[in-house]
């Protein structure tokens, strides 16, 4: 994956005391911890396992357990990139996966939201995917058009979407639902997962969209520098709703693939997925200071805290610990990314 | 030894890369006296006083504080030995009393170790007292927020009181003030000199100057050029010392001559009060319009407003006859304008990003094709060539921007507009930071720019880049357009007028 854009992943002040040869290796490496990072979790994990998660069941299930996570990654990977954050992520997907789903009910199933209504197929996608779509717009709306840092916006909106999951569902969980909608995420085409599939189709339009597109160029643009944005033409509030928007698309597609692959969907659906998904993009090498970040990035870093979560269930470490230890690893990895890329005063 | 004088610096030497910023610099203060320090922006005036406080530290020279060598390491070291700097931009807590401003990092503190807590008490007396004794209204229970500027001000100058300062430094304190308030500041400087304290006062206003100076120190291009009594000099004889003779040979011919006129601003007005206020100006195909002033003349606004980022409030824009609608800086990039910002750092580079995507990032809506996609290929051939032209120094065109130097990153930045093929080019100052001979290189540009045709506006506080290399000279003072020198007209002293006619 080469974009024009990846040279800006050396940062030139890596060792220019040293030699050229080691200097150069050093960039070399730093410009690419991420995936050291991830070679050598995923060979200490097989050592562990003793080779177990390197079969094919495991991969799948890998593969699977990350799909939906990386479409909510590659969505808040771009917000930051332009320098915001979206902490409404979980809140969205778990709405999206809610509504969804309850234009997916069995007519026949007596606690469905409408009960006796036959939607058709393509009802469940388009309720899901437009109610991503608005939180992601209203986002937007409330960062650049407002002005409400996105840190504050995003949390309010996270919460307007988990009160509007519970009254939408009364608090009842959406169930039946229909099997040709399950098939959506659990179906497979040659043997890849659906899922996967579409995880891998929004990356590619994403990596597309940073690297060969305009708005892609806007978007660094705006995360390197928003006001020389601004004076090179660039329409910075436009972008940045576009962005949050576009992100929300994303949300929308996980929510409702999460529903379609669990069959079912409830206040807990997707919940906390903020957390993984900040996390993932963060050691990734998205940069919280902006304008820095690829969408291979962005998937090593999904699939690295995969992993990590995989291990520490395989490694039988308690799931109230995992999350003291994920919430530690965002730490970790802010920090070094602080380190590297820190605006010097 | 005893000397007449609270503080000596001596044979001050900083030199930054590729500039001598100061050269042998001697400044000398007595007790209870005013010393003005005068000289052009860039003379080196503000780089003086960061050597004394720390702020840098001089590669020569050493500085004589109440008779003994010191050297303060930082601002606090120096305000701890009795040396006091008030800002231009106010350095204080606004949300906080008056009060805890100016015991802020020192409060007095009651009770037994471990439980001590603020005397609050005693520093309401202690600042009342202290306001009484300078002879000012304030309570010192507001909100410093609250206050006006000049109040504020006060407050500093009463903070520095607080602490037993011997000297204080002012740098332009009466750039946002007005005339009334400045009577009010010129009788507390009265005050705190007549209790025996030095003042450092920094401003281009010369009748502030005489009104309140007992000596004047001129520097000029790093080096002080006379310390006088203020009694023996008057308005030409301190211009005449500020702008010193002019250099030639640091700039090429300039020799294209204009044609017809481009572009008609009439009336311009910002909606803010102390903004540029009915600007109007003419520029002709193949000039090159200079605008001078000094800092604070609103001449950054100005301009910014012309290319849509600033909003106006009245008044016209006109090129080829036709109206620009303002407030957009896409409609000026679209009208083929270009404008490379005065701060590189904080409006012009991406500094992540490579030197192609750096040049390409206005132009790249004409390079994609009918999918949206963009012709990287074309961009950075486009790019290359560009730079190439100006003749940017870099290992590859894939360079992160941040990585160069400050010339190069500006041929860079100038790269960009020529990449959008503008009629109209503003370079706010474009040799600031640059070392001489980037600037010869800049200036070479700009002149064979003019000659094809192009009309640039050119924003300088350097006088001699600004007689050298302009057609015609318009000079702001205050916001408002004081006047328009041709070439011929055009010098040093004529400009300063015009830049200081309502100070």
């Amino acid at each position: 994956m080469s974009t024009p854009m990846r040279d800006q992943v050396n940062p030139a002040n890596s060792g220019n005391s040293s030699g050229p040869s080691l200097s150069n290796l050093r960039a070399y490496v730093s410009g690419r911890t991420n995936v050291l990072t991830f070679l050598v979790l995923a060979a200490l994990l097989a050592g562990l396992t003793k080779g177990a998660s390197l079969s094919i069941d495991s991969l799948t299930n890998l593969a699977l357990a990350e799909s939906v996570r990386a479409l909510a990654s590659l969505g808040v990977g771009i917000i930051i990139i332009t320098r915001g954050i979206d902490l409404s992520v979980g809140a969205v997907v778990c709405l999206v996966g809610s509504v969804a789903g309850s234009f997916a009910q069995n007519a026949d199933y007596g606690a469905a939201l409408y009960p006796g209504v036959e939607f058709g197929w393509w009802a469940p996608i388009a309720a899901g995917l437009l109610t991503g779509v608005a939180f992601g717009l209203v986002n937007g709306l409330l960062v650049a058009a407002a002005r409400i840092p996105p840190f504050i916006a995003t949390l309010g909106t996270m919460s307007v979407a988990y009160g509007c999951q519970l009254i939408y569902t009364r608090a009842n969980v959406v169930g039946s639902l229909k099997d040709s909608y399950k098939e959506i995420a659990q179906g497979a085409v040659l043997g890849v997962p659906n899922l996967a599939l579409f995880a891998l189709a929004a990356a590619a339009v994403v990596w597309y969209m940073l690297g060969h597109t305009r708005q892609g160029a806007n978007i660094y643009a705006i995360g390197g520098n928003p006001t020389a944005a601004r004076v090179s033409g660039i329409n910075v509030k436009k972008e940045i709703v576009l962005v949050y928007t576009f992100a929300g698309f994303l949300y929308g597609m996980a929510g409702l693939l999460l529903a379609s692959r669990l069959g079912l969907a409830n206040a807990l659906t997707g919940r906390g997925m903020e957390l993984d998904a900040i996390a993932a993009v963060t050691i990734g090498g998205v940069s919280q200071s902006g304008g820095i970040g690829t969408v291979g990035g962005m998937l090593i870093g999904v699939l690295t805290l995969g992993i990590i979560n995989y291990g520490m269930t395989f490694l039988g470490i308690d799931s109230y610990f995992q999350l003291v230890i994920k919430g530690l690893i965002i730490i970790v990895a802010v920090y070094f990314d602080m380190k590297k890329y820190a605006r010097g005063e | 030894m005893e000397t007449p004088f609270v503080l000596e610096m001596r044979g001050i030497t900083k030199r930054f890369p590729g500039v001598l910023a100061l050269d042998d610099v001697s400044l000398k203060l007595r007790p209870g006296k005013v010393h003005a320090l005068m000289g052009e922006n860039g003379a080196g005036k503000s780089t003086l006083m960061k050597c004394l406080f720390g702020i840098h530290h001089p590669d020569h020279g050493e500085v004589v504080f109440k008779g003994g060598p010191r050297r303060f390491d930082n601002p606090r070291q120096a305000l701890d030995a009795g040396l006091s700097m008030i800002h231009q931009e106010l350095a204080n807590v606004p949300e906080r009393t008056v009060k805890s401003n100016i015991w802020l990092g020192r409060e007095p503190t009651l009770g037994p170790a471990g439980l001590r807590r603020l005397d609050h008490r005693r520093m309401s007396r202690d600042t009342a007292a202290l306001m009484r004794r300078l002879g000012l209204d304030i309570d010192p229970e507001t909100r410093l927020g609250g206050l006006s500027i000049s109040q504020q001000q006060a407050c500093e100058i009463a903070k520095a009181v607080a602490l037993d300062a011997s000297v204080v430094v002012m740098d332009e304190p009466t750039s946002s003030i007005t005339d009334k308030e400045a009577e009010q500041l010129f009788r507390i400087i009265r005050e705190i000199t007549a209790r025996g304290v030095a003042v450092v006062y920094i401003s281009h206003k010369m009748h502030e100057i005489f009104r309140i100076a007992d000596e004047i120190s001129v520097m000029r291009d790093g080096r002080m050029i006379a310390t006088h009594d203020a009694a023996v000099l008057d308005e030409d004889k301190l211009i005449r010392l500020m702008v010193g003779r002019a250099s030639s040979q640091r700039f090429p011919p300039l020799e294209s001559l204009p044609g017809e006129v481009r572009m008609r601003v009439t009336g311009l007005t910002s909606p803010q009060a102390h903004s540029f206020r009915k600007v109007s100006l003419e520029l002709r195909r193949g000039e090159i319009l200079g605008i001078g002033g000094l800092i604070g003349a609103r001449r950054t606004e100005f301009v910014e407003a012309l290319f849509g980022l600033r909003p106006v409030a009245s008044g016209q824009v006109e090129i080829d006859g036709q109206r620009i609608k303002p407030g957009s800086s896409q409609r000026a990039i679209a009208h083929r304008m270009g404008l490379v910002t005065e701060d590189r750092r904080h409006s012009g580079i991406f500094p992540q990003l490579s030197i192609t995507m750096n040049t390409a990032m206005p132009s790249l809506g004409r390079y994609v094709n009918r999918l949206g996609a963009l012709l990287h290929g074309k961009v950075r051939a486009e790019a290359s060539r560009l730079n190439q032209q100006l003749r940017t120094k870099t290992s590859s065109m894939e360079t992160a921007i941040g990585t160069l130097s400050g010339g190069n990153q500006q041929k860079v930045l100038i790269a960009r507009w020529l990449m959008t093929d503008p009629d109209i080019l503003i370079l706010d100052e474009p040799t600031r930071g640059i070392d001489v001979g980037a600037k010869f290189e800049i200036y070479a540009i700009m002149a064979a720019l003019a000659a094809q045709g192009k009309s640039i506006i050119m924003v300088s506080s350097e006088m001699p880049e600004l007689i050298a290399m302009s057609h015609r000279v318009m000079v702001l003072c205050e916001g408002r357009h004081t006047g328009t020198v041709s070439r011929a007209e055009a010098t040093q002293s004529e400009i300063m007028r015009l830049a200081t006619q309502y100070l």
